[in-house]
């Protein structure tokens, strides 16, 4: 997947770059973007040794267990197999709480744990309901303090920075329903051609 | 107000563990430790799918395809709703996070901070995320699947419709 991604995403920019004589800064590109990946993986890393060390002691404090108990009856409707069998649990709970306090830095961690617990749960190579409904989720998360943007704003030289709050909050919550509702939907499509 | 409120949750969570920490009495500092060092080998394990995408999405960037796309459309989006001043936005934000970040401020101070493309575009970037990242950070957790199914077309539908709705909504609030 990731694969194919890279090749139309390659191809696209090779053609784009000779089109438009930018052979030069796509050469230059190529190497910046991997450095680039090195620079985020390492300035993601101190977030995931944190996030991680503290999600294994609040784990090991109960809080964790306390949390999804008090979500998993929404979370046990989007989430059904990890639900059921328990794997993963926590780690979703943790993701989407994160994502749901607007730190969506911290569900990154969470994010990545329950990919890889559900991975090594089934060795399959199609990825499941849950795992698409997670990234899903991550991408149309729903945003209840949209900081950045305020920040931004202000600094813009805005009057009116907070005006943004309630449509974001219809936007973001309307976006996250349609995904939500639309992973289902091919969920059902999906299992019945099974 | 908010931005206070939001600012203090995670010190509050930090001092949460400080307080498991202080109180130690089920080896605390091990838990830690051991849940730290699963979260490195995580992300030690991200690095080469990473190399990958992220060279092909500067690549991307560096041809000048999301402008000349922007260049030749211009109008076509004006009549379905959506100010073309925020085209490059919606463009690079599917891609990069400091991409989309860098032309939301670069919009911010085109058209002035409290105008309607400013207004429309800071909904849009409230609803939603760097979709082809999340994609493939998260399927890089994952590495025996090879085919991520209907992830990718239901992301861009609702990507898609987050830009129409938001637009709808921007209009309605401004």
């Amino acid at each position: 997947m990731l694969g194919k991604c890279f090749s139309v995403l390659t191809l696209v920019s090779f053609v784009f770059a000779i089109f438009l004589g930018n052979t030069e800064a796509v050469a230059v590109g190529a190497i910046d973007g991997a450095a680039a990946a090195i620079k985020t993986v390492i300035s993601l890393s101190g977030m995931m040794c944190l996030w991680c060390g503290i999600m294994n002691v609040f784990r090991k404090a109960g809080l964790v267990e306390k949390l999804s108990k008090l979500l998993s009856p929404v979370l046990s409707l989007i989430f059904p197999t990890a639900f059921k069998t328990g794997n993963a649990k926590e780690e979703i709970t943790g993701a989407v709480s994160a994502n749901l306090l607007g730190i969506g830095n911290a569900a990154t961690p969470f994010a990545l744990s329950a990919m890889k617990k559900m991975d090594e749960n089934h060795k399959k190579t199609v990825a499941t309901d849950d795992m698409i409904m997670l990234t899903v989720l991550a991408a149309s998360p729903v945003t209840l303090l949209p900081t950045t943007l305020i920040t931004l704003r202000r600094a813009a030289g805005s009057l009116y920075p907070y005006k943004i709050i309630i449509p974001v909050w219809i936007g973001s919550l309307v976006t996250c329903l349609f995904a939500v509702i639309l992973c289902k939907l091919c969920a059902a499509v999906r299992n019945r051609k099974l | 107000m908010i931005g206070y409120v939001s600012s203090l949750i995670i010190p509050l969570i930090l001092c949460a563990l400080s307080a498991f920490l202080f109180f130690d009495k089920k080896n605390y500092f091990d838990a830690f430790i051991e849940g730290a060092k699963e979260g490195l080998s995580v992300t030690v394990s991200l690095i080469p799918a990473m190399v990958l995408i992220m060279t092909a999405l500067s690549m991307l960037s560096a041809s000048g395809a999301i402008a000349f796309i922007i260049e030749k459309s211009n109008g076509f989006f004006e009549k379905i709703g959506i100010p073309s001043e925020i085209l490059p936005l919606i463009l690079t934000r599917p891609f990069s996070g400091s991409g989309a970040n860098a032309s939301y401020t670069q919009l911010l101070s085109e058209t002035g901070a409290d105008s309607f493309p400013a207004f429309a575009a800071s909904v849009i970037m409230g609803s939603g995320d760097t979709l082809v990242y999340i994609i493939s950070v998260y399927f890089s957790g994952a590495r025996h699947v090879k085919n991520t199914a209907y992830t990718i077309p239901v992301s861009l539908c609702a990507m898609i419709f987050s830009v129409f709705f938001c637009c709808f909504l921007a209009r309605l609030f401004y």
